[in-house]
């Protein structure tokens, strides 16, 4: 190597180091909706390549590799679309003599995860999919085990998701049999590979047993009812004796999923009685 | 033959280029927590040819690179990158290192620092610290230094280094 040799520290280099410490401080304190508009800009902009480099490789990954599993995901699809329309059927003709409203079908778009080198990958992930696919702020994001997270940031081609391990992420819940209801978050104190959810908010008097299946409330009209989080593993502690907080295992791994389903729409409300007669 | 200092410039920017790409481009095909990190040795190899201060500078773009791809804690990556781009190029000053397992210890030592101050600025919790920091980045670190000895030794001449034998 050429330099190096006799190289002393000047003041010119204390200057930079000075300079570049100040702009990453100042990064750190940056609003949260601020960074995420930058960081935004930028990947629509200058990182543009690299992200559709990552986007190629990712797609020829999964051509490669996964090809088998498509196949068979395919051939499993078909045979259970045979008998989808008599299932959609019989369904309606049920719900129509049970006075029950149509379950609505949310539209909804395949996209690779576009993992990054970062330790803190798994508490937001780079997605494939962008403003350009329809995806907007706030869609719900979930992978073929359950609930992974919500898109945080849109720009044309691709978008950014915070999962369930971030510490800003929360979700209202109910357990699988509707006896619970509560608000999922995640649990602080863990390490990576052993990070879990909690299901904060359940009144003392509501017991959940181990195993069951805690998912999506439909409440709050973020995310539509039904996704599957996680499973209760126990009790993690009581607070004041008025609430209990349950240990909740998460169904999907951010760090590990490699395709996703977005759900492009944004509120997912049941239609008010009051609302549905107007619209009559 | 005689290669001009434009020449070598070029070649080093061919270099480097091809560890940008090749980031973006063999990342998906493995897996992800032990994949080396080559924005990381791309930024190394530029901050140990260069002054402090400009490693500084080419850390915290490659850093800011990395904040604006994993938004999680921005900042974070740009001051992590900027203080291992810094005390890379100061090292390269102190350590000599014309030797390949000083590269690669340097390499190594890099991308461990690196993870320990992202995860610090991150505010991770002491359980995800030590999980982190003993479990995935040592492993990290060693294919990270040696994609970096790879590197080194094919492009030895168009980089300019210098190897003890």
């Amino acid at each position: 190597m050429t330099p190096g040799l006799g190289r002393s520290l000047s003041r010119s280099d204390t200057l930079l180091l000075g300079v570049c410490l100040v702009l990453s401080f100042a990064a750190l304190l940056l609003p949260s909706s601020w960074a995420l508009g930058f960081s935004a800009a930028v990947r629509a902009t200058a990182l543009a390549p690299m992200v559709w480099i990552q986007q190629n490789a990712e797609i020829q990954r999964t051509s490669r590799l996964r090809l088998a599993a498509i196949a068979a995901s395919r051939d499993s699809a078909a045979l259970a679309a045979q008998s989808l329309a008599a299932l959609r059927a019989e369904n309606g003709q049920l719900r129509g003599l049970l006075a029950l409203k149509q379950r609505v079908a949310y539209p909804t778009l395949a996209a690779e995860v576009l993992h990054q080198t970062a330790a803190t990958d798994g508490r937001t992930l780079l997605l494939s999919a962008g403003r350009r696919d329809g995806v907007q702020v706030g869609n719900p994001v979930v992978s073929p085990d359950g609930l992974v997270g919500l898109v945080v940031s849109a720009e044309p081609y691709s978008s950014v998701a915070m999962t369930w391990a971030h510490p800003d992420f929360a979700a209202s819940a109910v357990t699988e049999n509707g006896s619970a209801l509560g608000i999922v978050g995640p649990a602080i104190n863990t390490s990576a590979s052993d990070a879990f959810l909690e299901l904060r908010g359940v009144p003392y008097r509501d017991t959940v047993a181990v195993g069951t299946l805690v998912m999506t409330s439909g409440l709050t009209g973020v995310y539509p009812k039904g996704i599957p989080i996680g499973r209760v593993r126990g009790i993690r502690r009581e607070e004041m004796g008025w609430e209990r907080v349950y240990h909740v295992s998460a169904l999907a791994n951010p760090g590990l999923v490699s395709h996703v389903l977005i759900y492009l729409a944004r509120e997912f409300r049941p239609v008010s009685p009051a609302r549905r007669d107007s619209v009559r | 033959m005689t290669i001009t200092r434009r020449d070598r410039r070029n070649r080093v920017a061919f270099v480097i280029a091809l560890l940008v790409a090749g980031h973006f481009y063999v990342r998906p095909w493995l897996e992800n927590r032990i994949a080396p990190d080559l924005l990381l040795l791309a930024m190394l190899i530029v901050a140990m040819r260069s002054r402090p201060g400009i490693g500084a500078v080419v850390g915290f773009v490659a850093g800011l690179a990395t904040d604006i791809l994993t938004p999680a804690r921005f900042g974070a990556g740009a001051l992590s990158h900027t203080i291992v781009g810094y005390l890379a190029a100061w090292g390269r000053a102190v350590f000599f290192p014309d030797n390949l397992i000083v590269n690669a210890g340097l390499f190594a030592a890099g991308a461990w620092v690196r993870t320990l101050l992202v995860l610090l600025a991150s505010g991770a919790s002491p359980a995800e610290l030590a999980g982190t920091l003993l479990v995935w980045a040592p492993i990290q670190a060693a294919t990270t230094a040696l994609a970096g000895v790879i590197v080194v030794m094919v492009f030895r001449n168009w980089l300019a280094i210098r190897l003890d034998e």
